[in-house]
Order: C-alpha cells, then sequence, then structure tokens
C-alpha cells in the first residue's frame, strides 16, 4: 500500500480534551494503489514504527493472554510449570526403563541431552507456528481495526520467550539432578544460539502465514508433518558423524541452530559450529524478509476475511 | 489538500471477487504483485479480473474539521468497504485517500475483549487495541466508567455482564479517543435510549472540539440527530452528497427501487391455481393539476390512477391500495369498498382513481402496493407491489424538536393556557 507518513513537528499543540487529536494534527497519510516496494525504506520505516508504536499493546496482549488463560483454573499459574515438568518426568522414566539406549562422551546424561533438546525444539517450532497462529486467532481485530502489525509478533515474541524462560527454570534442577555442573559461558553462548534459531522460526513462519491465511492446506500440512520433523531432527539421537545422516543436519533447517544450542547448553562446546554460523547468519535477513511478507501482504487478506 | 480539509477521496475504485478458490489465488496474485520491488504506477480505472466486480467506482467527497458526516446505501452499496479503506485495513485499486492526522474507529466495540477479566483489565487492552497508551487512559479512567455507568461491576471479569453492559463498556472505551477523524459503522444503536442519547451529545461535544466524524448506518432515522451532511452510496457509487434530509430522502428512494426490483412486481391469481378475469393495467402517481409527478410537499394533493383490464367478466371488483415506506414497511392501507365502490367490471379496461387531498407523509420516499379482488377476499385476481414510487421533498424536518419529526403527518393545531389551576392533592385530574 503506498502510504506516506509526514510528521511536521511544528504548530503541534497539548492542551485539554484535544491533546491527542493536536499532537497528531499535522500527520498527513496517505493510501493509494501504489505497491508497497515501491518505496522500500518506506516500508522498513513503517515496520519499524510498527514496532516502537505497538510495544504497548504487545504486553497488554501478553498480559491479557497470561492472565486470561489461568485464571479460570484451580492451580493458576503453577500450570506454566507443569507441562515441562510432565515432559521431565516421562523422559526420566524412559530412561528409567532403558529406553535411550545411547551413550554420550564424558558421562554425560542423554535425558538431560534429550531434555535439552525438546526445550529447545518446543521453542523452534512454536516460533515457527506463531505467525500463522496469530493471523487466525486475532482474525477480528486485523479484519477491523487498524493497529500495529508488528504489535502481534511483538506478543508472540514475549509469548515465546516467557514459555522458554519457564522450561529454562524447570530445566536448571535436572541438570543438578542429573550430575551436571552448569557451564555459563556455554549457556550464554547456548541462549544466544537459541535466540537466533527463534528468530529464524519466526521469519519463515512470517513468510509462509500469509499463504496459510488464505490456503488452509499450508496449516494442515505443518500440524501433519510436525512429528516427522522432529523425528528427523537430531533430539533423541546425536548427529550422525557419517554422510548421509550427516548432511540431514545441514538440510534441516530446525537442526543447525537447535542441536549447537543444545551442545554448548549441556557439553559447554559443540562440533556443529559451522551449520549454526551460517543459518544463524540468515536468521536475521531471513527475519526481515518476513516483517516485510507479513505487512505488505496484510490488507491482500483483510480483503479476503469474512466482515 | 485544504488545511481545513480532514479527508479527502479521490477518485477510489476497489473491486473484489466472491468466488472463494478465485479470491484465494488472486490474493496470492495481489500479495507477490505488492512484493515487487518499484512497482509501476496504477491505472486511472483498474481492470477487473475474471468473476471480479466493483465494490467501489470512482468515489470522491471531502470530509471538513468538525464535520459529521453519514453514510448511507443499501447494503452492497460500498460503504462499509468505504470505511476499511479510509481505515488504511484495505488498499484502494485506484485513487487516492489522504487523511491529515490521527483516525479512529468504533466498527467493532469491545474488540479483544476477554470474558475472564474484569472490566477494569479489559479497558485497558481495549484502549490499546484502539490505539491509547496506559497513561491516557488512566487519566480518562473515570469518565469511561463514568459514561458506561458500570462503577459497581468494574472490578467484575466481564463474562457475567449482560451482552448491553459489554457494548456499553466497549463503546465508552471507544467513544473517549480523541482522533482528528472518527469512523463508526453501525454502532449507532447501541444500548438503551438513555445511552443513545449520552452517545449523541458526546458526539455533538467531539464535533464542536474540532473532530471529525463518518458514520455509517442503515438507521438514518438518528442520522439527523448528529449528521451535518449525508453521502450516500448505491451500487459503489457515490449518488448524493449534501444534505442530511435530502440524502435520507435519495437512500429511500433508492431503497423503494430496489423493493421493487427485488420482489416480483406482479403476483397474480394464476399463480395460484384460479382463473385470471382482469389485471392491473396502469399505475400512475398525478399531481393536483394531473400531470404524471413523482414528487411531492407534504399535505400536496395526489392521485393515484390505476387501470384495470379485464378480459372476462369480474363482479363487485375491489381494489385495495396500501401506501408503504421503505423504512416502515406498510403505513396503512385503503378499499375502494370504503366508498362503496365495487362496480361490475364487464371485458374491457377501466379506471380506479384514488384521490388524496392533503398527503399525510413527512419526507421521505414512498411506494404503494394494489391488490385486486372481486366480491369476496378470496376472489383474489392480482397484486402489484412496490409501484407507483414518490418522494416527499419538504417540508424539512427537524430532529432537534423545533417541528415535524418522524413519517407521519397529521392535522394538529397547539393550544396553551397560562396559570391553570393546580391539579388535586391526590394528583387525580381525570375527573
Amino acid at each position: 500500500m503506498g502510504l506516506k507518513l509526514e510528521q511536521h513537528e511544528t504548530e503541534t499543540q497539548v492542551d485539554g480534551v484535544n491533546e491527542s487529536a493536536d499532537q497528531h494534527a499535522n500527520l498527513i497519510t496517505v493510501y493509494d494503489a501504489r505497491p508497497d516496494l515501491s518505496k522500500p525504506m518506506v516500508v522498513f520505516g513503517k515496520i519499524v514504527r510498527g514496532f516502537v508504536d505497538g510495544r504497548e499493546l504487545a504486553w497488554r496482549l501478553f498480559l491479557r493472554n497470561l492472565r486470561g488463560m489461568y485464571r479460570q483454573t484451580l492451580l493458576g499459574l503453577f500450570w506454566l510449570f507443569l507441562p515441562p515438568i510432565a515432559n521431565t518426568a516421562i523422559w526420566v522414566f524412559l530412561r528409567s526403563q532403558n529406553v535411550l539406549k545411547f551413550e554420550l562422551e564424558g558421562g554425560l546424561s542423554p535425558t538431560l541431552y534429550i531434555l535439552s533438546g525438546m526445550v529447545l525444539w518446543q521453542s523452534f517450532i512454536e516460533a515457527f507456528q506463531m505467525p500463522l497462529n496469530s493471523l487466525s486467532q486475532n482474525r477480528g481485530m486485523i479484519s477491523k481495526l487498524n493497529f500495529p502489525r508488528e504489535a502481534l509478533i511483538l506478543d508472540g515474541i514475549a509469548d515465546l520467550l516467557f514459555n522458554l524462560c519457564v522450561r529454562l527454570v524447570v530445566l536448571i534442577p535436572a541438570f543438578f539432578l542429573f550430575g551436571t555442573s552448569i557451564n555459563p559461558l556455554g549457556w550464554l553462548g547456548g541462549l544466544a544460539l537459541a535466540l537466533l534459531m527463534i528468530l529464524f522460526g519466526i521469519g519463515a513462519g512470517l513468510i509462509l502465514a500469509p499463504i496459510g491465511s488464505l490456503y488452509q492446506d499450508v496449516g494442515r500440512f505443518i500440524s501433519m508433518s510436525t512429528p516427522f520433523w522432529m523425528i528427523v531432527t537430531p533430539i533423541i539421537y546425536v548427529v550422525p558423524a557419517t554422510y548421509p545422516g550427516n548432511l540431514l543436519n545441514w538440510l534441516n533447517p530446525a537442526s543447525p541452530l537447535l542441536v549447537a544450542a543444545r551442545d554448548l547448553l549441556v557439553i559447554g562446546e559443540t562440533l556443529h559450529g559451522t551449520p549454526a554460523l551460517v543459518y544463524g547468519l540468515i536468521a536475521i535477513p531471513l527475519l526481515f524478509l518476513g516483517l516485510v511478507v507479513w505487512r505488505v501482504s496484510i490488507p491482500s487478506l483483510v480483503e479476503r476475511m469474512p466482515a | 489538500m485544504n488545511s481545513d480539509t480532514i479527508l479527502q477521496v479521490e477518485g477510489v475504485w476497489k473491486k473484489y471477487c466472491r468466488q472463494l478458490k478465485r479470491a484465494m489465488w488472486y490474493g496470492m496474485c495481489d500479495i507477490t504483485g505488492q512484493l515487487r520491488l518499484g512497482g509501476r504506477e496504477p491505472a486511472a480505472t483498474p481492470q477487473l479480473r475474471k468473476g471480479e466486480f466493483f465494490a467501489v467506482r470512482n468515489a470522491s467527497f471531502e470530509v471538513r474539521k468538525g464535520e459529521c458526516v453519514g453514510m448511507i446505501g443499501p447494503n452492497g452499496a460500498g460503504k462499509s468497504t468505504m470505511l476499511k479503506m479510509i481505515n488504511g485495513l484495505i488498499r484502494p485499486d485506484a485513487g487516492r485517500i489522504t487523511i491529515r492526522g490521527k483516525i479512529g474507529a468504533l466498527i467493532e466495540l469491545g474488540t479483544g475483549f476477554n470474558p475472564v477479566l474484569s472490566g477494569r483489565e479489559n479497558i485497558y487492552v481495549n484502549a490499546a487495541v484502539l490505539g491509547m497508551g496506559k497513561r491516557e487512559v488512566d487519566r480518562v479512567f473515570d469518565e469511561i466508567v463514568d459514561f458506561a455507568d458500570l462503577h459497581s461491576v468494574i472490578g467484575d471479569p466481564i463474562k457475567t455482564y449482560s451482552s448491553g453492559m459489554k457494548v456499553r463498556l466497549g463503546f465508552s472505551v471507544a467513544a473517549h479517543l480523541r482522533p482528528s477523524l472518527l469512523i463508526m459503522d453501525e454502532v449507532l444503536a447501541v444500548g438503551d435510549i438513555a445511552f443513545r442519547m449520552k452517545c449523541f451529545n458526546h458526539f455533538n461535544t467531539l464535533t464542536k472540539n474540532g473532530t471529525s466524524i463518518i458514520l455509517v448506518t442503515h438507521a438514518v432515522g438518528m442520522l439527523p440527530r448528529v449528521a451535518t451532511r449525508s453521502v450516500v452510496f448505491d451500487t459503489g457509487r457515490i449518488c448524493f452528497d449534501g444534505d442530511v434530509q435530502q440524502g435520507m430522502t435519495v437512500y429511500e428512494e433508492n431503497l423503494s427501487v430496489r423493493a421493487t426490483q427485488n420482489r416480483p412486481v406482479t403476483q397474480s391469481a394464476s399463480v395460484e391455481g384460479s382463473d385470471v378475469k382482469a389485471r392491473i393495467s396502469l399505475v400512475e402517481v398525478r399531481d393536483a393539476t394531473d400531470n404524471v409527478s413523482d414528487s411531492f410537499q407534504t399535505g400536496d394533493r395526489m392521485r393515484l390512477v390505476v387501470d384495470v383490464q379485464c378480459v372476462q367478466p369480474l363482479d363487485s371488483a375491489r381494489l385495495i391500495v396500501a401506501i408503504c415506506s421503505p423504512r416502515h414497511d406498510e403505513l396503512g392501507s385503503t378499499s375502494s369498498v370504503a366508498n362503496d365502490i365495487r362496480p361490475n367490471l364487464g371485458v374491457g379496461t377501466h379506471r380506479f382513481v384514488l384521490e388524496i387531498d392533503r398527503l399525510p407523509v413527512l419526507m421521505g420516499s414512498y411506494y404503494f402496493n394494489i391488490s385486486l379482488y372481486g366480491a369476496e377476499l378470496t376472489d383474489y385476481q392480482e397484486r402489484r407491489l412496490g409501484v407507483g414510487v414518490f418522494k416527499i421533498t419538504g417540508p424539512p424536518v427537524d430532529v432537534n424538536g423545533n417541528g415535524l419529526y418522524g413519517t407521519l403527518a397529521f392535522d394538529h393545531s397547539w393550544n396553551f393556557s397560562e396559570n391553570i389551576p393546580a391539579p388535586l392533592a391526590n394528583g387525580n385530574t381525570d375527573s
């Protein structure tokens, strides 16, 4: 959409009842049929402005969802911790039953290795699905009101980071339980890679979201293929050292950052730094491309949303 | 753009496709088109693709500071599409929309409400969705609660509110936006009459303080209370831009035409299986000078001429004529039998004339439904619906309680007596 924002800062008046109206009195907004990317820098400016203007809305939506989710429960916020605790218990049980056969060098616990991988995988898949879920959950709001669309992404990111923090809080006692010390530098690097992995997932999800909003096949395909995708990602096994198993670590976009982050968290070092570095470098431009697709496509999606 | 102009719409077009799969594919094409770097200048008139139609065609109008514009038109006329383009939700396919200042929208009340959160919490969520910051809400929080009149329940979850209370809360939050241009879609029918009056007063205060308002409504009767101008849409085009009352008349005229088009004009007895002896062959509305006319003033003389063509003799024929308005449907009817007119009709064409000495309706558009019977109501011949469309162009009505208002005009006079004796102590003045 050819939208032009011009804000002249002179003549701005602030008084009494019309404070806000006067603050914006000289803002000129133009809507026309020119393609958005006829002026790429304008789109970039709008995305940045969308994030800045959408901060408060994102925070309100995050609080609303968090408070609303558990208010009608007896256990309240304890429900935040129950799923990761249950998840940990499942893997501890499986290990005690000798279901997990593989051993790690240095006497590291395979259960902890798997648990860490699961925590990262959940964050990745949630990040990947977040844009499409956000579009479908906020359909009514998007089709009726013009608010900064980036607020929905910020809300999604806040949600993802919050969930990751809760899972990590449960993961830390597991380290002590399995007698593995926490390497602060390894954790720092692991969390940085986990963040890049989340941004990579969001970027890919943002590009797919408009197609998914038009064609429900995309959402159905993602739901159907997620378990298979998890299996081909080295979470409950180590990355194969030989071809073609090791190639999968390169080709599977979920794998490189996840594997390296998990290695850093659990072992404190990684042998898979190169693919992680490549995917880490792709993550930022991919996210930016996703943000452009997201902003540019929403008016076309709103046209096709029910009134 | 003039410094006094808040909104300028110039030659705007918008096309849609109703076929689901085709619309999805066009959506993909539109998105990829928008993603093309350095795109071309769009054409002044967009080309329709297969299955598409124009929802808005070459619309141009302006809204000045402090104006309240009522946007009216039948369903599917393009009003809401235009509102969505003004609000920046969808992009025009051609033309340009320029807005000066901040825009606020009351499209769906209570957007973002979470039922398990309290009214207080939901005010902050809803306000954030509408673009108000926390400090701004803190400042007007009490005003919002006062306006909604929900002091006693503001801490309760809104799932315990009635639907009217929820809408009042949503409206109160939205009404405390301070935009340069406020757009509203079908939100005038909110709450009870007292709350509605409060809303109208609030809108009047907003416009006096320089906020411009565009409101879309089908409740045109309320429009004169707030609007200073009307823009009438019909099949995607702006067919009138000007005075509110005249706009309402044009709107009702369009509705009358649609009423005629949308239902069978003629329902004949043959449909119901009996013999048709006679048909209505002509309906004409004539003025006092016996000229065919479709424009009258309240109180004017009107002659409704109805010709009946008989193919077989019809005994004790009777004609029933109903006067109707698009807003209220049938206002009243009369039968020729009321004047002892029940002629035996032979083969040929015969004429009934209904003389209305003083048209008893106020500004608006009206039409007739006419039915032809034999001796009994079971001896039905034919019915013509939505015929003889005419409009009343004056005198102007007054919504502010200074004159005539509504649909019905009745002969009347007012008397006043000064210092009458006080009523009895028990208050019974009937005796």
